[in-house]
């Protein structure tokens, strides 16, 4: 079994775009801004979008082939570490599962046709996971796809779908008669595809309905790599994009709710003088430490190490992120007391932040239930650990 | 993507690696047929520590103690810092652990860091090949968590030399050690701080009483040792009168793996922990099936397998300062606290997944694993408690490593 590199295979490039990354956004997206786009109809700022796609943000971790910069996910993870803290909403994350998808499943024409846009952020790309039944790992793909003359007709329902009023393509799974299943990516808008708005808890994250009502697809829209197993690889870079990102706004709310701890005065001290206070913040510090090692964990395995151990490190990224964001976002609600339930204090943004992510690809306990049959079934410690 | 690259460590790493995996295949003593200590806070009988001291010395014989030491000093200068390699190896090979734990990874590098030329001449080899061992006399009956209110005296003789009355607890290996590392008030009038020295104590000098302790699981090996006006020469002092908070702090930072040093020890996160308990899970029947197959067993299993990887990671990127550059000491700091929690957690599952056989004691030839599950469980307090509660330790992550409030 190839493990992680014991240095992550981290460069010093890498760090270069993390400061980088951390001195752009901290311009450009304060605070102030979040709480603008959280009222905007759009949900982003097509400028800001345009000047991320300018710094190649998106094509980070894709091929250099294809208009990538080839950096690889450990630079990837430290870039959503940083667009974590600071809520970025864009339709960065749903773009980036989308060209996971494309360059699992894609041809190389596929590939050379929808890549290189979605790295510059020319088109906007949305990966349509989840279905009415709440699943979204490849076994519980209902939605079909027929053959038909010249193509495929298409039809089902995909919920939760990131992004998809803004979105120029959507990639989504469907299953064959045959039973396999295959990755369709359908520019949008397009007849037979109905996107309704959904209500979602985090005005930061915009997500809708997506339903194929006899969708006609030419052939060159299925992706050419057997679906489920593309998918699974789109999977684990995604568990662990979202992971990282997670990791990042937990370390913001954990910031929020230390300096929020020694501005603030009762009983003549500053309440993080009092061990009530100070030891649930540094629970949450040790938390978001560990969940950050397996965020870079699953990073530097989706790079160097086997399939396997991909998976597993990218769904414990995913599990320990979920359970860290969650944390963080309660005791800081909490330890800001009366001021910390209002909606002047920005707690509440990673707040909702926080329901959305761990509900979104998978929250702790169906990684845990996934892991656990790795581990218990499949043994797979039995090959040796380093 | 980046290409794979053709292996996980350098080549000079992996080598090494594989020679110690070998090595210790062929050398690990078998079932010695009588009980064994869990871990060196129990070493209660002569048979148990001959036979871990035998271990020990068989390792550094062959090379693999105090490879990190310099050369001058019995050690191997090592220029590759391989010691860690042997650490993991030691766990991985379910060896039995090395005796002189206090010598190897506390007394010693303290030592290296504070001790003259003609201290780490006499002292550091000996550590190593287990000739002599070391215990540690910091805590006492009135200063536990408040470890610099200790009050024991080390009274300055007009040669020079000490004198010392007080009393010390928690003392492991006492009754084995010929050193020891004491805490001790040279000066009463100075302050809390101020007036403690750090002292390498020869324990075989006259005045010097070594009492067992009984922890809650029956075994000995831990005591109370009690100084009555006993005798050390100046040159017992380590680093400088009143210096021996500063000391001490050193200490702490190697007792909780903290800071890297160590003559040799066993690793702490290597994915053996999970590997046993889902052995045991298999093995643990319930009333629809074994443990392996109950979801609640698999949620809490699969949890820990996501904690033990997390600390195995964090032993990787501390090593990276571009990684850690927002907290730089934060996974060092963390490292006991996180571990000692993690291995309580995994101990507790161990004994309640095995229903009423988890209830079995020693001596009861049905008690699965010899009765190690709750054992294991008991004496996993030793680490959530010793070198600095859990509760201190997370003080100390509040105040040094996020600036707040000092509670004291």
């Amino acid at each position: 079994m190839r493990q992680i590199p014991i240095d992550f295979g981290f460069r010093e490039e890498h760090d270069l775009l993390r400061k980088e990354a951390r001195r752009f956004l901290g311009e450009r997206c304060p605070m102030s801004e979040v709480r603008r786009l959280a009222d905007d109809p759009l949900g982003h700022d097509p400028t800001l979008w345009k000047e991320i796609g300018g710094l190649g943000w998106l094509g980070v971790a894709l091929p250099e082939a294809y208009g990538g910069a080839g950096l690889g996910s450990v630079a990837l993870c430290l870039l959503l570490d940083e667009m974590g803290r600071r809520l970025v909403p864009s339709p960065f994350l749903a773009s980036l599962l989308a060209s996971f998808a494309i360059d699992a499943g894609g041809s190389e024409s596929q590939k050379a046709l929808w890549l290189p846009e979605i790295a510059s952020g020319t088109r906007i790309a949305t990966l349509a996971l989840t279905e009415p039944s709440g699943g979204f790992e490849p076994d519980s793909v209902r939605a079909t796809a027929s053959p038909c003359e010249g193509g495929f007709v298409l039809r089902g329902q995909k919920t939760h779908v990131q992004d998809a009023r803004n979105a120029g393509l959507v990639v989504a799974p469907f299953r064959e008669p045959s039973g396999q299943v295959s990755i369709f990516a359908i520019e949008l808008p397009s007849p037979g595809v109905v996107i309704e708005a959904e209500v979602g808890v985090d005005p930061t994250r915009r997500s809708a309905r997506v339903a194929f009502e006899g969708t006609r697809v030419g052939a060159s829209a299925r992706l050419e790599a057997p679906g489920a197993a593309a998918l699974e690889h789109a999977h684990v870079r995604g568990f662990a994009a979202l992971a990282a990102e997670m990791v990042g706004a937990a370390d913001a709310t954990l910031e929020l709710t230390r300096q929020y701890a020694i501005d603030r005065k009762q009983f003549g001290h500053p309440i993080g003088f009092f061990q009530a206070v100070k030891h649930p913040i540094v629970d949450v510090m040790v938390g978001v430490e560990l969940a950050r090692n397996h965020a870079l964990g699953a990073a530097a395995a989706i790079d160097h190490a086997d399939p396997c151990k991909a998976e597993s490190a990218s769904r414990m990224a995913k599990a320990m992120a979920s359970d860290v964001f969650s944390l963080a976002v309660r005791k800081g609600v909490q330890l800001h007391g009366g001021y910390g339930f209002t909606i002047d204090c920005d707690v509440h943004h990673y707040f909702k932040r926080a329901l959305w992510s761990r509900a979104t690809l998978g929250d702790a306990p169906h990684h845990r239930h996934r892991l656990a049959a790795m581990l218990v079934d499949r043994d797979v410690l039995a090959s040796g650990a380093p | 993507m980046t290409p794979p690259k053709e292996d996980v460590e350098p080549r000079e790493i992996a080598e090494f690696r594989r020679e110690v995996r070998a090595w210790m295949e062929a050398h690990k003593p078998p079932d010695p047929g009588f009980k064994l200590p869990q871990s060196f806070l129990e070493v209660e009988s002569e048979r148990q520590f001959d036979f871990l001291r035998n271990w020990q010395r068989k390792v550094y014989e062959a090379g693999y103690l105090g490879l990190d030491w310099p050369a001058e000093y019995g050690g191997r200068g090592d220029a590759l810092k391989r010691q860690r390699v042997v650490s993991q190896e030691l766990t991985r090979a379910g060896a039995p652990f090395l005796v002189n734990v206090i010598g190897l990874q506390w007394a010693g590098p303290t030592i290296l860091v504070y001790g003259t030329d003609a201290q780490k001449k006499r002292m550091l080899q000996p550590i190593l090949s287990a000739e002599e061992i070391w215990c540690q006399g910091f805590s006492e009956p009135g200063s536990g968590s408040d470890l610099a209110s200790a009050q024991a005296r080390a009274e300055k003789q007009p040669d020079g030399s000490y004198r010392v009355t007080g009393h010390k607890v928690w003392t492991t290996l006492a009754h084995h050690a010929k050193w020891m590392i004491l805490l001790a008030r040279t000066d009463p009038n100075a302050g809390k701080y101020e007036g403690l020295s750090f002292f390498l104590f020869p324990m075989d000098v006259p005045g010097v009483t070594v009492q067992p302790l009984i922890k809650m699981t029956g075994e000995g090996g831990f005591n109370q040792v009690i100084f009555d006006s006993a005798p050390m020469p100046a040159d017992a002092l380590l680093g400088k009168e009143g210096q021996g908070w500063q000391v001490a702090l050193t200490t702490l930072l190697y007792e909780r793996g903290a800071a890297e040093g160590s003559g040799g020890g066993q690793a702490s996160a290597s994915g053996e922990g999970i590997r046993r308990v889902v052995s045991v899970a298999r093995r643990a029947a319930r009333e629809n099936g074994s443990a392996a197959a109950d979801p609640v067993f698999r949620d809490r299993m699969a949890q820990l397998w996501i904690e033990e990887e997390a600390l195995r990671l964090s032993a990787m990127r501390m090593r990276i300062p571009a990684l850690t550059a927002d907290r730089p000491h934060a996974l060092q700091l963390m490292n006991k606290l996180v571990f000692s929690e993690y291995y309580q957690r995994l101990t507790d599952l161990a004994c309640e997944m095995l229903g009423p056989d988890g209830a079995l004691w020693l001596g009861e030839p049905s008690a699965p694993d010899r009765a190690e599950w709750p054992r294991a469980y008991m004496n996993s307090f030793g680490m959530t408690i010793g070198g600095g509660t859990s509760e201190i330790l997370r003080n100390i992550l509040g105040e040094r490593v996020l600036g707040l409030p000092k509670t004291r």
